[in-house]
Order: structure tokens, then sequence, then C-alpha cells
């Protein structure tokens, strides 16, 4: 079967309500699937164990910054992810190294772009997938969230436009 | 410890970056499409997502009866609050703000969330159409050996922690 966004985004929806309702990825609310939020628990994590000074000490405690659920030991969604997606890369003969052509998507420009995407994102609160899943949990913050995605994506756009 | 929620995002990773890749699943870049070609391709993935969530949400809460969390003003909020009083967080959810992003940045003030949304919201939109599709879509970019993409995560790691050096006190110091 040919697998196409539709499908795809369902089960992700799926999984996400999954993941709070049987697999206790809580609290926060609405903490199944994010990508930004996930990734920031595992660094912190990391970050605090090797540098202690990087947690706050509260009460003798090691506080991670970042979701509740990771205080005792991150979300691994990240490592799944990457896994995962060698796996079906690599079974249906798509891996190849490359780069991409254009200037701004060069390595030295995504390095700032994804620094800058992660500032964002944890302000927000959640990459694009958890502001979804947020708005699927009927928050008002996430709506507006949606909706000023679409706005940059747009301004993005235009930019885009101007550069080729 | 509970290593539960560990061990089943392992999995729930796994499966998506499977269909991730196989569908090519990106949630910038539907919107993004549909702004430059009108193309609803990818966008359709975005509205099944949260068609499906919310669907999820209320069918899995009659399955699970142990953990009601979905309709956050009959009582999910109840649940929260006291999970993370047990936990010693100081973040309530509210009857406005049932869901914070985290705790670090939590605070009651409605407006001062609103306006973090739309700052925080505009960013991400921008940005990830500059880089070519949302932080998911660039992950598995990496896995399929994308140099740029894989450059892209080094910066995300980077981000995380400027972020909860630098930007999270002055959040905290404009939110208290």
């Amino acid at each position: 079967m040919r697998m196409t966004p539709a499908i795809a985004g369902g089960i992700f929806g799926l999984l996400g309500a999954a993941g709070q309702a049987f697999f206790h990825v809580i609290p926060p609310p609405a903490y199944g699937i994010c990508i930004a939020c996930h990734m920031r628990d595992l660094v912190n994590w990391i970050a605090a164990h090797i540098y202690p000074i990087y947690g706050l000490k509260a009460g003798g405690a090691l506080i991670i910054p970042g979701g509740p659920v990771s205080y005792n030991f991150p979300l691994l969604t990240i490592v799944g992810i990457l896994i995962g997606a060698v796996i079906a890369a690599r079974v249906n003969k798509e891996f190849k190294w490359k780069v991409m052509r254009v200037w701004w998507q060069r390595p030295w420009a995504e390095f700032f772009l994804g620094m800058l995407v992660m500032i964002s994102a944890l302000t927000f609160g959640g990459c694009p997938i958890r502001t979804a899943l947020k708005a699927a949990y009927l928050d008002i913050t996430a709506f507006i969230g949606l909706i000023m995605i679409a706005v940059g994506v747009f301004a993005g756009c235009q930019v885009l436009r101007k550069l080729t | 410890m509970d290593l539960l929620p560990p061990i089943a995002t392992i999995f729930l990773g796994l499966i998506m970056g499977y269909l991730g890749q196989r569908a090519r699943m990106c949630f910038i870049g539907g919107v993004r499409d549909y702004c430059l070609v009108k193309d609803t391709y990818l966008l359709k993935g975005l509205f099944s997502f949260i068609v499906c969530a919310l669907a999820g949400f209320i069918i899995f809460q009659f399955v699970s009866p142990a953990i009601k969390t979905f309709p956050w003003f009959l009582d999910g909020g109840a649940v929260f609050a006291k999970k993370w009083a047990a936990m010693g967080v100081t973040a309530v959810p509210s009857l406005i703000l049932p869901v914070p992003g985290d705790p670090i940045t939590w605070s009651p003030k409605v407006g001062a969330h609103i306006i973090l949304a739309i700052l925080g919201g505009f960013g991400l939109g921008f940005f990830s159409c500059m880089a070519g599709g949302c932080p998911f879509r660039q992950h598995v970019m990496a896995a399929e050996g994308s140099k740029s993409a894989i450059v892209y995560l080094v910066g995300f790691v980077l981000g995380a922690i400027l972020f909860h050096r630098f930007v999270a006190p002055f959040i905290k110091a404009v939110l208290a």
C-alpha cells in the first residue's frame, strides 16, 4: 500500500493521543508527540548529568529544565524517529549522502536556521506537531499558534519567491 | 522510576520515523506548498492529524478509564494539577490555559502566553519555511543522508541549550 501524508497524519494523531492515554506521557498535557520538546528533554537531561550546574538544584534534587515526565529518564522519541527513518531509507534504497543546492539550505546556513527554529519553538512551547496536538486538545493559544505559523510560512514564501 | 514513557516513546518514534519517511510527511511543507503552488497533498496530512488526534483523545479515554484527561474543562485539569503538585512544580492548568508549553515558561497570565504564541509561532513558521521543512521532516532527511539536515540537528541541539541558558530567564522575568 502506498503511504500518503493523509494516512500517515491520521496514524500520527492516534499515536499522539495514545501516548497520553495509555503510555503515561503526562504531565504536561498533550505531550505524546513533540519533536522540539522531546529533543529538549533529552539534551537537558544529558547536559544536567554531565554538568550538574546546568540543572537547578532544589532541595537536593536535580531539577531538569523541561517536561516533568522526563525528570527521571528522558523521552526517547528522537532516537526512535532517527532509527525508524534510517531503516525505512535503507530498506527502500533511498539512502544517499547529499547537500541542498540553494545557499540558504547549505549546511552553514541550516545551522543557524536550526538554532532559530528551536528557540522560537520553545518560546511557543512546541514544534508544529505539538501545536496541532494542542489544537486537538482544544487549547486557545495553540489555535493562535497555528494561525501565526501559517502567517510565518506565508512571509517565508514571499522571501523564497524573492530569492529564487 | 517509571520507565514506561521512555520505552513507549521509542516505539512511537520508530513507527513515526518509518511512516514519515515513506509518506514524506511534513507539517510546514503543507502550508508552504499551498502558498506557493496551491497543492493540498501535504496539507491533508496536517488536517487528518488534528482530526484523528481529537478523535483519539475522545475515544481513548473511554478505553482507558484510569487516566481521564481529555475534557480539561471537566476533570482533565484536576488530574494534571494533582500530578504537578506531586512533582513539586508550580504550574496549574486553568480553564483558559489548559496546556502550558512547559513549567519553565509557565505563568497564569493569559495575555503573556498569547504574545509568546504570536512571537514563537511566527518565528517557527518563517524559519522552518526557510530551512525547507518542519523539525520532524529535518530528522527524517538527516536519516536519509542529507548533510544540511544533519547540521540543522546540531543547531537544533545548541538552540535548546541556548534557550534554557539565556532566553528562558528573560521570559520568566517578563512573565513574573
